[in-house]
């Protein structure tokens, strides 16, 4: 089931919107705090230049300071056209000699060149405070003066929220243009997609050739998935075609023969003709049956390939357990049945349900067209493979065949339908192992399955263990 | 001058305000309302009466349910007042108008005036208003004055320079018979000598021609050109351009020169205290004062010059003085806290009276 | 002896009973899941032969209700769906056996009578193969109706693999039934049982063999 998300597209807007509004407003804080300085640099500069114009113009005559401000110094200061001024003008001796005798002079009258420039409040009006000395070399009264000027601060804010509004309609205008770039940007990112989305859509469902679009490198693992899977998919529809057609075949082959026996049986007269029919009939019916399974079996085998998940497995206990499950009570003739373990635990991964499938299935072939006197099943482990070997007595098969059984529906016999050895091979390749043959010796004849063996045990195998 | 405002309650009243326990003398006269009085505006101003009634009463055709009092000081006297008013945080005052633009300036600037804004008020220069808490509402040149009885026509001088020549040369004709203001007494003249000394040499060497030739220093304008008039004086300088045009049609015998080198300009102030009691009729009469029909009623009735417009035929001028390239209007501004500082009010006083040898009356 | 077959497959139903009739046994058909699960609460059957794909009500309901009653009927299953699954659900449910359609009548024959020994052995307490006898009841063993001494883990042993002839039994498994936790068998015990009762019951027709690496079936005649 597809869940549906929210979009890609709004996904990635929405998180660029907070980064930019969010950056935006770092940005502007940043640009109204950087304003305030700006405006109050500019306009210290001007009150200072103001005290420094009124500092001046104190003279000492007679032993008497006095003090002539210029008119040029109020010039200065009604730069910042709105803002009202306020000063005064201290002898050494903190007389004052003009201006607001009530304005404090926020800093103390240490002697200094340095203007020093505060803000403090006058009148119920914040200002910005800037406090110049001047030595006053009289011999009579030397010493500093000083000159204190305060401004409100009408222009300074006027000018900071000038300066922040043009940052930020350049934040603005910078952040609109940015964010439809984006959005341009993204649409177009996402295009591809499109593309395989419409590509997809407009196929002939039997149509599983890869894809064949012009993709970036970002959903080119996205497409060559889809394309494997695609792939994968046509494989097993090649695989699931050639099965049906070759089953057809297999099946409807022993159906003719049946129903051809039976045609006979209904006109046969001779008793001894009728009871040989009958059992012909009898061993089509068995041997059908048996293909019917092993079909079956064999379209399960296909299909846990693909889906079933690897489990650890006692390798020795699953094969004992299937040779215990697969000896018949109604075997025509004494068959000597041993199970070979070994000392030591053999595990592997793999699918258990499979694995049993293919070793039942090799003992039920040994047991109907090998074995005579004695079947063997032995577990053992040689170096890192874990091995199972069905061993018999029987004539084996020639070495000229090996490749050939190993393919569905091989067998000429009139009662082996061959597909045994097949599913077998098929479990054994989906576990990356190997099926092989030894050639008949003088303790038999022998299948082997090999296997990759699993040294660690991560947990206790029980998976091998039938109910 | 004798108009219609004899019909106007006059009242002498030397005011005592209690709370601030200063006394000034101010002439108190009341408008009653035409329409029936609702709200009462008390106008202080250092104005004169005869200037302010036609305004006054064309004012009231539009708002008829509004009395005005009018209150006429010198105007140190207003700013004292007004400036006391300020500190107490509380007033009688609903509206100020002075012609020294440096006192209220100096009222503005210490946080004594409200803040207006009107379509009216956005139409000024921008010397003439400063923080949309005071306005300039005339238009009024410094003008040198000449009794033409008294002084040929080949003897009237239109630069100071060659004022300080005429000075030099006729000594015997002119001593004593010219006349300006006393700054010490008058505001206004105070305003113009300290922008005539900002920025000339002239008028060092004026100052100490009009010494050598006695100089006569007057309280006001008024005063002085009352003198021309009558003859006893023959010229004065730095007269308000309005006053002198208003003895000239009321049948003086004046010659009104605007000086060609470079003419003053005073705007008239209006500002509206912060303690006013009733601010709604204030703006008003500010709107009204700055409108059109103020504008022209002032032209016609008060203060002769204006803005836009020609200057009056009486005066001896380039016909558009505003756009003559010899205007120096005193901005409304900070820079007016300069005129306004003591220390440098002491030292040009005492400059002034050492050029002109007039020694302080003792009032 | 009585069994009770449960399957709606005409053709393999009617083969299913000629056989066993033909071998005398009194054979119930019935194709009704429901009607057999009513039949299976009044009367008691040697052996019940179940098909797991019924009408009503399905072969696994059955089985689940019978063990639920306490019943010890054996049970044979019959099946055509997957193996695996069946095979799983079968034993849990408490199957004795099953077989795989299509089958091998032979090997429905040979796993039936195993059955119906037990079911046997259970009602008269006797368990037979071949000549021997053993009688759960008085605990004697005779061939051919000559008694036999037999020791108390011999009989046991006897008994075990008696019960299902054919079965592979396991060393461990018959190591844990026939000692208790005092005893301490060693690795050879059985083996030593197993070779002396192989040799009193020579010439009896039960033989006792052993698969290498499986373990040891009995084989009855």
């Amino acid at each position: 089931m597809i869940r549906p998300g929210r979009s890609l597209y709004s996904r990635i807007i929405l998180v660029i919107a907070i980064v930019f509004g969010a950056g935006s407003l770092a940005l502007g804080t940043a640009a109204w705090f950087y304003a305030r300085l700006a405006a109050d640099d500019a306009y210290d500069r001007l009150l200072v230049g103001a005290a420094l114009q009124i500092a001046e113009s104190i003279y000492a005559q007679e032993g008497t300071i006095s003090v002539d401000p210029p008119v040029s110094a109020f010039e200065t200061l009604s730069l910042s056209t709105n803002d009202r001024i306020f000063y005064k003008v201290l002898d050494p001796h903190g007389a004052v000699l003009t201006g607001y005798d009530d304005l404090a002079a926020a800093a103390a009258n240490t002697g200094s060149h340095e203007p020093l420039i505060s803000d403090s409040e006058y009148r119920g009006f914040p200002v910005r405070v800037a406090v110049v000395g001047r030595l006053v070399s009289d011999p009579v009264a030397p010493g500093w003066a000083h000159v204190v000027v305060a401004q409100t601060r009408e222009a300074r804010i006027s000018l900071a929220r000038d300066l922040t509004l043009k940052a930020l309609l350049l934040v603005f205008a910078m952040t609109s243009l940015a964010f439809m770039g984006i959005l341009f940007a993204v649409r177009r990112a996402l295009e591809p997609l499109t593309r395989v989305e419409r590509e997809l859509r407009s196929r002939d469902p039997k149509d599983l050739t890869p894809l064949d679009v012009e993709i970036p490198r970002e959903i080119q693992t996205l497409v060559s998935t889809i394309n494997r899977f695609m792939d994968r998919l046509s494989g097993r529809i090649a695989l699931m075609q050639r099965f049906i057609a070759d089953a057809a075949h297999q099946i409807r082959t022993p159906l003719a023969g049946l129903a051809s026996q039976v045609d006979l049986l209904t006109e046969e007269t001779r008793p001894e003709r009728k009871e040989q029919q009958l059992i012909r009939v009898r061993e089509r019916t068995a041997e059908l049956g048996r293909l019917t399974n092993q079909l079956l079996s064999h379209a399960m085998i296909i299909h846990r390939a693909e889906v079933a998940e690897f489990e650890a497995i006692d390798l020795t206990a699953l094969a004992r357990q299937t040779l215990i499950n697969a000896v018949p009570l109604s075997l025509d003739r004494d068959v000597d049945i041993a199970f070979n373990d070994p000392p030591e635990p053999v595990l592997m991964r793999g699918d258990a349900v499979s694995l049993r499938e293919a070793l039942s299935n090799l003992i039920h072939n040994a047991l109907k067209h090998g074995a005579t006197t004695r079947l063997e099943v032995r577990v053992l482990a040689e170096g890192d493979a874990a091995v199972i070997e069905v061993v018999d007595d029987g004539p084996g098969i020639p070495v000229s065949e090996w490749q050939r059984v190993r393919e569905p529906f091989h067998t000429q016999s009139a009662t082996g339908s061959g597909l045994g050895l097949a599913i077998a091979g098929d479990v054994v390749r989906a576990h990356g192992g190997e099926l092989c043959f030894r050639e008949r010796s003088e303790e038999g004849f022998a299948v082997i399955l090999r296997f990759k063996r699993l040294n660690e045990a991560p947990q206790l195998p029980t998976a091998g263990e039938a109910s | 001058m004798i108009l219609a405002w004899k019909a106007a309650l006059i009242i002498f009243t030397g005011l005592i305000s209690l709370e601030i326990g200063a006394a000034e003398a101010a002439e108190k006269t009341v408008f009653p309302a035409p329409g029936g009085q609702e709200t009462i505006l008390s106008i202080h101003g250092a104005t004169d009466l005869a200037a302010m009634d036609p305004l006054i009463r064309d004012f009231q055709e539009l708002s008829p349910t509004v009395t005005v009092e009018y209150n006429e000081y010198l105007t140190n006297e207003l700013f004292n007042r007004a400036a006391s008013e300020c500190d107490a945080k509380q007033g009688t005052m609903d509206l100020v108008l002075s012609s020294s633009a440096d006192h209220m300036v100096k009222l503005v600037n210490d946080g004594c005036a409200l803040n207006y804004r009107s379509a009216m008020t956005r139409r000024l220069p921008s010397w003439t208003r400063w923080r949309d808490e005071v306005f300039g509402f005339t238009f009024e040149p410094a003008v040198i004055v000449y009794n033409r009885d008294l002084v040929p026509s080949e003897d009237v001088r239109r630069t100071r320079a060659e004022l300080i020549d005429l000075l030099r040369t006729k000594p015997e004709q002119y001593n004593g018979k010219i006349g300006s203001f006393d700054i010490s007494q008058s505001g206004v003249g105070y305003l113009f000598a300290s922008y005539d000394a900002h920025g000339t040499t002239t008028f060092g060497r004026l100052l100490e021609a009009f010494g050598r030739a006695g100089l006569v220093a007057g309280c006001c304008t008024t005063d002085l050109v009352s003198d021309l008039a009558s003859g006893r004086l023959a010229i004065g300088y730095n007269l308000i351009g309005s006053y002198a045009v208003g003895a000239v049609r009321r049948g003086a015998h004046l010659a009104i020169v605007i000086p060609r080198d470079y003419t003053v300009v005073l705007s008239r102030v209006v500002f509206i205290p912060r303690f006013s009691r009733n601010p709604v009729s204030a703006f008003r009469f500010l709107d009204y004062l700055l409108s059109e029909r103020g504008q022209k009623k002032s032209r016609e009735a008060s203060f002769f010059f204006s803005f836009e417009g020609t200057l009056p035929e009486e005066v001896d001028g380039p016909l558009w003085l505003a756009s003559s390239g010899l205007l120096r209007p005193i901005t409304i501004g900070p820079e007016l806290l300069a005129v306004q500082d003591r220390a440098k009010r002491q030292r040009f006083l005492s400059e002034w009276r050492r050029s002109t040898h007039i020694e302080p009356e003792d009032r | 002896m009585r069994i009770l077959l449960v399957e709606d497959t005409e053709d393999v139903g009617e083969a299913i009973v000629a056989r066993f009739e033909r071998i005398g046994h009194a054979v119930d058909w019935e194709k009704d899941g429901g009607v057999a699960d009513e039949v299976l609460e009044v009367q008691v059957y040697d052996l019940l032969i179940l098909d797991v794909n019924l009408p009503a009500l399905d072969g696994f309901s059955i089985l689940k209700r019978l063990r639920q009653r306490k019943s010890k009927t054996p049970v044979l299953v019959l099946t055509a769906r997957s193996q695996v699954d069946d095979r799983v659900d079968a034993l849990d449910l408490g199957a004795d056996d099953y077989l795989v359609k299509p089958f091998d009548y032979r090997e429905l024959e040979a796993r039936a009578r195993a059955l119906l020994r037990r079911s046997a052995g259970e009602s008269t307490n006797q368990l037979v193969c071949g000549q021997v006898t053993i009688d759960r009841g008085s605990r004697a063993v005779s061939i051919n109706g000559t008694p036999i001494d037999l020791t108390r883990r011999e009989l046991t042993l006897l008994e075990i693999l008696a019960a299902r002839p054919g079965r592979i039994f396991g060393k461990d498994e018959l190591v844990d039934q026939l000692f208790g936790f005092d005893d301490e068998p060693s690795p050879n015990a059985v083996e030593q049982y197993v070779a002396r009762l192989r040799k009193k019951l020579a010439g009896s027709g039960a033989e006792i063999r052993t698969l290498r690496g499986l373990g040891y079936q009995i084989v009855c005649p």
